[in-house]
């Protein structure tokens, strides 16, 4: 067997034993506590009449009830919530244990490929040419929702995980304060967000429409099946799915987020409850994904980071992680999907086509 | 003596001391230098040149907006934004009016300064994104703009953290920023937010007295 | 080369004006969008902020507010070094034609061009200045012009050009209220320029003559930064006027040359000047404003190309649309006409330096106002400065370009009303 077979067979097995593990801590958590969101009532009903003769009242007002409340509001007259409880066991017994599996499983799973398959390499080294990828306001743009959505996630972790991570860790008071200090940022960067969205919506859209091509690279899985590279455009299809599911989930977030930060319209409580459920949906979704986004655009692939941080890529790494858009570039189809215009800073002098246009 | 006291108090007084102190020798600086006499014949009034550039600036010139239309728009929204917050939000003109005045003023309603902080925070991060990635901008800044811009985001998140002001510390943590940040100023380009008078009215003035608008 | 001499020089020279430009610059890179060099070359260097960082790091270490107490916690910049400077000359002159527009877009008024042509004298007392301009400079004061004009051949060229153009043009004549002056280039080259000067003052019947003693108006003491040559320069004029006992010097159709005598001038020569100073386009729309030109109208669509030391350098932005204005029949503003027009590039000594990496530069930023004329389709473009005119004309030829380039004096003389 060769040793990149061998590599690649071990790396199988673990992407294998991640997602059980990660299906494990998900069996685990939903199958613990299915039961302690019914039962109790009725168990208690038997005897509760002997000893307390409202107990029906009571039992109907736990239930959800309306009734007349001198207090004028929003939804003063439901005195408690019967679903609420429904909400905050699914909220502490399903989501608290499922976020943090999966962050945790991500994580970890990372980790091991790191380790053991180790940086996507430039296979052909570095050819000294550039091709511009990204103009500087998509840079920008692409920079301003990363920072917020690290901010955002991070705040937003504390919020969701706080209580059953950081207490056991810093004690009750000084959780309190950062809390406090999370819920406050968190509500505070939230709406910036949605102008983040809509800039990274207009800036990339460009060029990430599907075609055939895409779902056979999906197919291969961008070249982890099979042998050698796989055909792209300028985004293959891991990256469209990722543009799209930040678009479109990151709508979710931030209508969830107005309903959450701005209760002052109206919300009834279910409303807020079904926001609340969907943000944190959302966000984990957005954060796995995003977890592994920023991995193999970074440290994971070699030549990626600086089509980010420079706007240029080596013409190796176009040619071999992204052919057909190098190819349309060769034959002098101008650079596509490069959006606005940007003044360029003098590239390293380049044969052929590879341009540095406005 | 806790750290609210300490940094609402004594520590409050020397930075404010070292900035009215660093600011009066910076101004004065440039106060202290004669001006060489102008020999030439003016065509037009060099005061109301000074006047008219002093103003004028404020707006950005059409010749060039399509060029510079992100920094100039991040510009504003975060000058105003953070204006409107240091000024304008209700905890800051009690602080004001205990520590300073003696009298504060109407406060601005919440939406205002929810608006406020949003284009402060967006107008300050993009600022600061074009500046580590635009070639022009990378070769032009240097430490003082980054610790600068750095000081003064850390000013105003902590400030966001602070919020409802429900915990001294982190009231006493933006106030020990606000601290840091006030005995930096003079010693830094943030200086620009008094040396804007001067350098406009220098330009202002010149060709004013020429004749020209600049 | 001596840097030490340069940065002495910075701090001498660094005036109030100037400590509060350097103080005030937030490194914003606003300027770079007003740059005809950065526009076209996308050189991140060629942004005018960037181009005084030499004069930056000297002012922090020696002249700045507290530039003491950061030199005690070694937190001053380092000394400005001899390699700095050389790479900067090229920032300093070759690139940078001192237009000034930059200012229009620097949120804090900063005059970057003014402070250019101090750090010029500067770069000039430590060796940094290219040696085409040094060179012009020590003719012009040795000889009396940059292009070696001197008083003999200057009387025969006015002789040659009243012949060519029919019309009288005096030279020392006594008694007389006006003196004109010429850039050599018009001497030389541009002839047209003066004989339509000469026609239109003797069709206006102004009292006029030029003087054998002072009559170069180009100052490369100015575009090189050499004090000496400056002075020279200004001193030949004012004598010469004050000799002749005229009550005004008519700057022709030269840029720089307005500025250094009517604005640097008298500083320069430490007194105020005895007589008025006008720039041609100034003169002649007062001459049309008092009656005195009788004018056809001229009627091929035309487009004016601001020099930027005559019009927003120089206060004269209005002079040149006074007299346009009704005379010309098709008169089409470019985008960005007047006070915030393009440079052609050739200003501030750029047009004299004949290192081909310089020459490629400027007729790359030549690009710019070829685009601005063309987008008026206008068939002419007019100018009031032979330097711009030079530019024009090498741009022209280089990108074979149809446009008719004159200058105003031509333009007025033509429709003179016999």
């Amino acid at each position: 067997m060769q040793p990149a077979d061998r590599r690649d067979r071990r790396f199988h097995r673990f992407v294998v034993m991640g997602w059980m593990l990660v299906w494990v801590v998900c069996a685990a958590a939903v199958t613990v506590d299915s039961a302690a969101a019914q039962g109790q009532p009725a168990a208690a009903q038997a005897t509760a009449e002997d000893n307390n003769p409202r107990a029906n009242f009571w039992r109907a007002i736990r239930r959800g009830v309306e009734g007349y409340s001198a207090v004028q509001g929003q939804e003063t007259n439901v005195l408690i919530q019967g679903s609420g409880e429904n909400w905050r066991m699914a909220r502490e017994r399903l989501l608290v244990p499922i976020v943090s599996g999966l962050l945790g499983a991500v994580l970890v799973i990372i980790l091991l490929y790191h380790i053991l398959h180790g940086r996507i390499p430039l296979e052909g080294g570095r050819s000294g040419r550039r091709v511009r990828r990204f103009s500087l306001n998509q840079q920008l743009v692409h920079w301003f929702a990363a920072i917020l959505f690290v901010l955002l996630g991070l705040t937003g972790i504390v919020l969701l995980l706080g209580r059953s991570v950081l207490i056991p860790l810093m004690g009750k008071d000084a959780f309190a304060v950062s809390a406090s200090l999370s819920k406050e940022v968190h509500n505070l960067f939230g709406p910036i967000f949605i102008l983040a969205v809509l800039l990274m919506l207009f800036s990339y859209i460009r060029g990430n429409g599907f075609s055939r091509i895409d779902w056979l690279w999906l197919k291969r899985a961008g070249g982890l099946f099979g042998k050698g590279h796989v055909a792209a455009g300028k985004y293959n299809m891991g990256q469209k799915l990722w543009f799209w599911s930040v678009v479109l989930i990151g709508t979710v977030l931030c209508g969830s987020g107005l309903v959450l930060d701005f209760a002052v319209v109206g919300q009834e409580r279910w409303i807020m409850q079904l926001a609340q459920i969907s943000h944190v949906v959302g966000a984990v979704v957005l954060m796995v994904a995003g977890i592994g986004h920023a991995y193999i655009g970074s440290v994971g692939m070699e030549g990626a980071l600086e089509a980010m941080t420079q706007g240029e890529v080596d013409a190796n790494w176009a040619k071999e992680h992204h052919s057909l858009w190098y190819e349309q570039i060769e034959a002098g189809e101008g650079n596509p999907a490069e959006g606005t215009k940007a003044p360029q800073a003098g590239s390293a002098p380049a044969a052929g086509a590879a341009t540095s246009g406005r | 003596m806790t750290f609210l006291e300490f940094t609402e108090g004594p520590m409050w007084r020397f930075a404010a001391f070292v900035f009215l102190l660093g600011v009066f020798w910076h101004l004065a600086h440039w106060l202290m230098r004669r001006h060489p006499k102008d020999l030439s014949k003016p065509l037009g009034s060099g005061f109301a040149g000074a006047v008219g550039t002093l103003f004028r600036h404020f707006l950005p010139s059409p010749h060039f907006l399509s060029r510079n239309w992100l920094v100039t728009f991040a510009g504003y929204a975060f000058h105003l934004g953070l204006f409107a917050l240091v000024l304008f939000f209700g905890p800051h003109i009690e602080f004001i009016q205990t520590h300073i005045t003696g009298f504060g003023w109407e406060p601005m309603p919440y939406w205002g300064f929810i608006v406020a902080c949003q284009l402060a925070f967006a107008g300050l991060l993009i600022l600061w994104l074009k500046r580590v990635l635009d070639p022009v901008l990378r070769l032009i800044s240097d430490s003082g703009d980054q610790v600068g811009t750095l000081l003064t985001f850390i000013v105003m998140l902590t400030g966001c953290m602070a919020l409802m002001q429900s915990y001294d510390f982190l009231r006493a943590l933006h106030m020990l920023t606000v601290n840091l940040w006030l005995i930096y100023f003079p010693f830094s380009r943030l200086m620009h937010a008094f040396t804007w008078v001067l350098s406009r009215a220098e330009t202002g003035a010149v060709y004013g007295r020429r004749g020209s608008s600049l | 080369m001596s840097a030490r001499n340069t940065i002495d020089r910075l701090m001498e020279r660094t005036n109030p004006a100037i400590a509060s430009y350097l103080d005030a610059c937030v490194h914003c890179g606003l300027c770079a969008a007003a740059c005809h060099f950065y526009e076209t070359s996308g050189d991140p260097r060629h942004t005018p902020a960037y181009k005084l960082k030499p004069l930056e790091k000297a002012y922090k270490r020696h002249k700045a507010p507290f530039s003491n107490l950061r030199k005690a916690f070694g937190l001053a910049p380092p000394e400005v070094s001899d390699g700095e400077l050389r790479e900067w000359q090229e920032l300093i002159y070759d690139t940078c034609t001192m237009c000034g527009r930059c200012t229009l877009a620097c949120p804090m008024g900063i005059d970057i061009a003014g402070t250019i042509g101090v750090m010029r004298t500067a770069m000039f007392e430590g060796g940094f200045t290219p040696s085409d301009l040094v060179e012009q400079a020590q003719r012009a004061k040795d000889v009396g012009s940059p292009l070696g004009v001197t008083p003999e051949l200057l009387a025969e060229r006015l002789e040659w050009i009243a012949d060519e153009f029919e019309t009288e043009v005096p030279l020392d004549k006594t008694g007389a209220e006006v003196m004109l002056t010429a850039s050599s280039i018009e001497v030389m080259k541009y002839t047209e320029s003066i004989g339509s000067m000469a026609k239109i003052f003797n069709h206006a019947g102004v009292n006029w003559t030029f003087s054998s003693k002072g009559y170069e108006a180009t100052n490369f003491g100015v575009l090189s930064g050499n004090g000496d040559v400056n002075r020279t320069m200004v001193t030949r004029l004012v004598d010469a006027a004050e000799e002749l006992q005229v009550k005004l010097v008519v700057i022709p159709e030269c840029g720089h040359a307005l500025g250094a005598l009517r604005w640097t001038g008298p500083n320069v020569i430490g007194r105020e000047l005895p007589f008025e100073v006008l720039h041609i386009s100034e003169y002649l729309a007062k001459l049309k404003r008092d009656g005195r030109l009788k004018l056809k109208s001229y009627g091929k669509p035309m487009t004016y190309h601001d020099p930027c030391q005559v019009s927003r350098r120089g206060g004269a932005t209005k002079a040149a649309r006074e007299l346009l204005n009704g005379f010309a029949q098709d008169f089409r503003e470019s985008k960005h006409a007047g006070t915030a027009n393009w440079c052609c590039g050739g200003g501030g000594g750029v047009i004299s330096i004949s290192d081909p990496k310089t020459v490629d530069g400027r007729l790359k930023a030549f690009k710019i106002k070829m685009d601005q004329v063309d987008d008026t389709e206008a068939d002419v473009v007019v100018s009031a400065c032979s330097n711009c005119r030079l530019a024009l004309d090498d741009g022209a030829k280089h990108y074979a370009w149809g446009r008719e380039i004159t200058n105003l004096a031509e333009v007025v003389a033509e429709q003179l009303e016999e």
